[in-house]
């Protein structure tokens, strides 16, 4: 930009010293031109040296690399200005200044540039060419060798112009006329002429393809005529064509074959570009995965700490040191130090020095970095909820009881306890009113009332489907009920099984128990037998196969806590020498000789045949008030006073596989159903809780114990609530007993 | 009077129409009577001739038109309907539609658990009563006299018979009982009692002072049910239908004695219903819902629809016999609720009349619909107007 700025102005001064030179010859000229008649012999010698003259002339100027522009028509100080506008851009002041310059000193000679151009329109007639020589247009060089060069109008010879300059005369010309490049030669008259700064401008017009007019404007507004807006007043009063009325046919043709093509399928819709696949590719794809694993593993610095208020450069006065911190500082080895520098104090953060240690320090950073090893911490992430077991939701545990469906009324006492038919039809229930009543399932109606004259403390159906029998422990009484609900055929069996050995029990009269038939009113209730125990009963349970009853009378001070009776021989026995504990209720498994007896805080699992005690279950309670034996038999609950219930795996352990504490009170009964993985407890809350109980066959998988629903609905009267509870032995339904009189049936 | 119901009957078997009531008008007289049996003739048989046809009426030729041949002759005009019922108080009893006591049907030994009308033309009728004491009983009613006489004593049952259906022509019955059997049985009364294979050791005095009516054995078991069958009904006369507690409702074939489909359910049938005008199957379970099957579907278990809206145990359902989609339904809530199947969302009614469980429901040939229920009442109501209860 410097230099060619330096150049244009350069060749700006050159310009002005050239116009000078070129002024001299003009006038120079202008006085030869009136002795041009006189001198015309010598000038034809000179014209042929001049022509030499200006070709050598010319191959100099062709020859001069940067001037070169100078040649022929060309005005430098135009092309320099081109110069400029291309190299400066929209910078268009600088040629500007350079026109009004050129303007100025053309100004200055303007007077006689016009004394001189109105000489010469004297003769002028016409603006394309000089006519004041009438050889008309032929090749002037015919007229090389005379002196004149054709003829003016009157007919007289036009001499050639007398050359008497010599080439350094050109040549101080060329370097002193300052219009020297706006000189220009007349083959037809063989002067020269020095064009005017009009003409010269026009000429410049016309290089640049512009109109020679500097007026015409080229880009005038054009008016349409002929738009797509309609106007009010159109150009042609012409009504439009009918054919743009209807649809082209053409048109149609095209629509056609388009169409027929499409359903051809010659033409098919532009396929989308797949950009998947071809031309994009994933760069690491073959990568080792160790580097891979490298790069994951990056470990970022940690961080640098950031400056203190000691690092400040005006830190308050209290991090600067005094003179014995600094004395001390000083004292102290480099790696002593609690600080590695001293702070100071300057005035402004402009006469802050260059900090001395900062190389030293970025090093030190690099050295801790590389020696330093660092380690990633391996946070363990533990969800609470994973580690709690996953448990099935109750929805897909079903079928078990959910609603209420029947209530079965008319005990005037609290139902103690409740016992359903083998065949799921019949439910008997003993009530503290001293009546027993059976009741029919499905319609809630009390088919029979049995006054038995005492309290029912428990109840309990023979389990055998091919007798109809029922235990009933009233005070120190167990009564065998034949209530005569079944088939003709089952009743016949039920009292051949009681009436068989009738005749060899009366020889054996040992024992606390006594065996004794019903009479009178009392038979005809259906009451058959009478087993007198000492003590009041709390409970009575059958063996599966319905020929056995165990009865049991807590006491602590006796050993007759527990009989066990055969009902076809009418038998007793007291199967244990000594009672540990106070026994609360007795259980028969299933389907072994095993034999289950709850004391208040465990459970004892004795062998019939072997007579010994194979297990004693630990319930971590204070006090079992219920036990149930799975129909597999390997398994029990127990339902305590102190709101538990814990499940044994006799597999398992002796302790409690599983303790529930879902009720706020004691719990009075527990059961499990015979077919379904159902079992449920009743307590005194008035809520029984029914829950899934699957066991399963492999020894390696615990039971899966899910508490599903929670029935509500008996009134708690007394601080009582539920006291009994039972399932159907066929269907997933659950009765209980409570202490508002009522029974109730969940289905 | 404008209409009257009529039987026809011939020994010539060139001319049996069907054994079912038409519905004629009291005017008509023996031309006409002879057109309307040239017409069902040739209905069924287009070689048919046309034939004057003479007309006995109980014995007495047909000469003036009906309606004045009844009044001379002094025949009732119309067969009172009636209401036959069971109870727990061992009895049946049979009703007239005004909610009169006409007779009362005792002679079982425990609670009536079914009842079904087996023929009900002319002066005597048949009616059939199960009990909980593992019989039914076939008895003959003459309702003229008014009398109730045991004819037949259908023992066979080990368990209480809770159900007990007559097929459409009168001829049979099938009985479901408590012991997972359905037995069926020859509803035509006959005069010798059939064999019993006695157990040996039964006393024999005791049993004949129990016999009531001629001892009768079924003609086929079917067995197959795991639980007590809980309701039976005849689909068509070689069709038995019969719902159990093993939640299964189960369709027997007749002839072959044999079972044809098993619809599975969820939960215990208490009852089911069929009505052939949409051949669909509504049961009543222990939970809040009325089911409708198809019981066409080889693969059982698809239940069509669900109605719900009571909320306790269906005990009833019954399909209206005239109309294909109303039913009427009885639960445990006290409420009988009369059904579209057409607004399956919502009853019609609510027919709330009853103070205690419903235990059955059932239709009129009028349209009367009927329930009864645990608080020993049995009310009528009325549909075509509005649900008014017309006294027990």
């Amino acid at each position: 930009m410097e230099e060619s700025s330096s150049r244009s102005t350069r060749s700006n001064e050159q310009r002005k010293e050239m116009k000078k030179v070129l002024e001299k010859t003009v006038k120079k000229r202008s006085k030869e031109e009136e002795e041009e008649q006189e001198q015309e012999e010598v000038q034809i010698f000179n014209f042929k040296c001049t022509k030499e003259e200006e070709e050598t002339k010319e191959e100099e100027d062709l020859s001069d690399s940067e001037d070169s522009v100078f040649s022929g028509l060309e005005d430098s100080g135009s092309d320099s200005a081109d110069d400029d506008e291309e190299e400066e851009g929209s910078d268009h002041k600088g040629p500007e200044k350079d026109d009004l310059k050129i303007e100025d000193e053309e100004e200055k000679r303007g007077t006689e540039t016009e004394e001189k151009q109105d000489d010469e329109y004297k003769h002028d007639s016409s603006d394309e060419e000089d006519i004041r020589n009438t050889v008309g247009n032929i090749p002037m060089e015919w007229y090389k060798d005379f002196p004149h060069i054709g003829y003016n109008l009157d007919g007289k010879k036009i001499y050639k112009p007398i050359r008497n300059k010599d080439e350094l005369d050109d040549f101080l010309d060329k370097m002193e006329d300052p219009d020297y490049w706006r000189t220009v030669h007349d083959k037809q008259t063989g002067s020269d002429i020095v064009l005017s700064d009009e003409q010269v401008a026009l000429v410049n017009r016309l290089q640049r393809g512009q109109f020679g007019d500097v007026n015409f404007n080229e880009y005038q507004p054009q008016v349409e005529f002929f738009s797509q807006d309609v106007m009010l007043h159109p150009v042609t009063n012409r009504p439009a064509d009918k054919r743009s009325f209807i649809p082209s046919l053409i048109e149609k043709e095209k629509v056609s074959k388009l169409v027929h093509a499409i359903k051809m399928g010659w033409i098919k819709p532009r396929r989308t570009e797949d950009d998947s696949r071809g031309r994009y590719y994933d760069l690491w794809a073959n990568e080792d995965s160790s580097i891979l694993a490298k790069h994951k593993m990056h470990l970022p610095a940690p961080k640098a700490p950031l400056p203190g208020h000691q690092e400040s450069y005006n830190p308050p006065p209290e991090y600067l040191f005094t003179d014995e911190e600094r004395a001390l500082w000083e004292q102290q080895d480099a790696s002593d130090r609690k600080l590695p520098f001293v702070p100071r104090k300057f005035s402004s953060l402009r006469q802050v020095p260059a900090f001395p240690r900062f190389l030293h320090e970025r090093f030190e950073r690099c050295l801790d970095l590389y020696l330093c090893p660092r380690q990633r911490k391996m946070r363990v992430n533990v969800n609470p909820e994973d580690l709690i077991p996953k448990l099935p939701k109750p929805k897909d545990l079903q079928p078990f009881p959910t609603t209420q469906s029947l209530v079965y009324r008319g005990h005037s006492g609290l139902v103690r306890s409740i016992s359903v038919s083998p065949s799921g039809q019949w439910l008997a229930s003993g009530s503290d009113d001293g009546t027993v009543r059976f009741w029919e399932v499905r319609s809630s109606r009390c088919m029979r009332t049995v006054q038995v004259g005492g309290a029912v403390k428990s109840i309990a159906w023979n389990p055998n489907p091919l007798v109809c029998l029922l235990a009933v422990a009233r005070d120190s009484v167990v009564l065998i009920l034949s209530p005569s609900l079944a088939d003709r055929q089952v009743v016949l069996s039920t009292e051949r099984l009681l009436s068989g050995q009738r005749e060899a029990e009366s020889t054996e009269e040992v024992g606390p128990v006594t065996w004794s038939d019903a009479e009178g009113e009392e038979l005809s209730q259906g009451i058959t037998l009478k087993i007198q125990h000492p003590k009041a009963v709390h409970q009575v349970t059958w063996h599966a196969k319905g020929d056995y009853l165990a009865s049991v009378m807590p006491d602590h001070s006796s050993h007759l806590q527990v009989f066990i009776h055969q009902v076809s021989r009418r038998r007793s026995q007291n199967p244990f020498r000594k009672n540990k504990g106070l026994v609360q209720c007795v259980s028969f498994h299933p389907v072994r000789p095993y034999f289950f007896v709850g004391t208040q805080r465990s459970v004892r699992i004795y062998n019939l045949v072997k007579q010994e005690m194979t297990k004693k279950l630990q319930a971590n309670s204070k006090w079992i008030s219920s036990m149930a034996v799975h129909p597999g038999g390997d398994h029990v609950i127990c339902g305590s006073y102190d709101c538990r219930l814990s499940w044994f795996d006799l597999d398992l352990s002796t302790k409690p596989y599983k303790m529930l504490r879902h009720h706020k009170k004691a719990v009075r009964s527990v059961a499990y159903h015979r077919l379904y993985p159902l079992f449920a407890s009743a307590s005194d809350d008035g809520s029984v809780i029914v829950c899934h109980g699957t066991v399963y066959s492999d020894l390696l998988q615990n039971p899966l114990i899910v508490p599903v629903k929670v029935l509500r609905g008996h009134v708690i009267t007394h601080d009582l609530g539920v006291l009994d509870v039972t399932f159907h032995p066929t269907q997933p339904w659950i009765f209980s007993s409570g202490a508002d009189a009522t029974i109730r049936l969940f289905t | 009077m404008s209409q009257l119901q009529a039987r026809f009957f011939t020994d010539n078997q060139r001319y049996v129409v069907d054994d079912v009531p038409f519905s004629i008008p009291a005017v008509s007289e023996v031309q006409d009577l002879s057109n309307v049996i040239n017409k069902l003739l040739e209905a069924r048989n287009a070689s048919h001739n046309k034939v004057e046809f003479d007309f006995l009426v109980r014995g007495q030729f047909l000469r003036t038109s009906l309606s004045t041949h009844m009044d001379t002759e002094g025949i009732s005009t119309v067969l009172p309907a009636s209401i036959l019922t069971g109870s727990y108080d061992k009895t049946a009893r049979i009703w007239s539609l005004e909610g009169k006591a006409v007779m009362t049907v005792a002679g079982h030994v425990d609670v009536v658990k079914d009842v079904a009308w087996v023929k009900r033309d002319g002066l005597t009728s048949l009616l059939l009563t199960a009990s909980l004491d593992q019989t039914l009983l076939l008895w003959e009613w003459n309702s003229e006299r008014n009398k109730v006489k045991a004819r037949h004593c259908c023992r066979g049952h080990t368990g209480s018979v809770d159900t007990v259906a007559t097929d459409p022509t009168g001829s049979k019955f099938c009985s479901g009982s408590w012991d997972k059997m359905l037995k069926i049985w020859s509803a035509v009364p006959t005069d010798e009692a059939d064999e019993v294979e006695e157990p040996a050791d039964r006393p024999r005095k005791k049993q004949k002072t129990q016999q009531l009516g001629l001892t009768r054995t079924p003609l086929m078991t079917l067995s197959g049910h795991n639980e007590a069958v809980s309701s039976v009904l005849w689909c068509h006369s070689e069709e038995v239908c019969s719902a159990s507690w093993d939640h299964t409702i189960r369709v027997w074939d007749v002839e072959t004695g044999g079972m044809k489909t098993t619809l599975m359910g969820s939960k215990v049938f208490n009852c089911i219903s069929y009505s052939p005008l949409c051949r669909r199957l509504a049961s009543g379970s222990t939970d809040r819902h009325i089911r409708l099957w198809d019981p066409r579907t080889k693969d059982g278990s698809l239940v069509l629809l669900s109605l719900t809206s009571h909320t306790g145990w269906v005990t009833a359902v019954k399909w209206a016999p005239s109309h294909e989609h109303q039913l009427v339904s009885g639960s445990l809530d006290n409420l009988v609720k009369l059904w579209d199947t057409r607004s399956c969302k919502a009853p019609l009614y609510d027919l709330a009349a009853h103070e205690d469980k419903v235990f059955c429901v059932d239709w009129t040939e009028s349209g009367l619909m009927l329930s009864g229920g645990a608080d020993n009442k049995l009310y009528t109501y009325k549909y075509s107007v509005c649900p008014t209860d017309a006294g027990a």
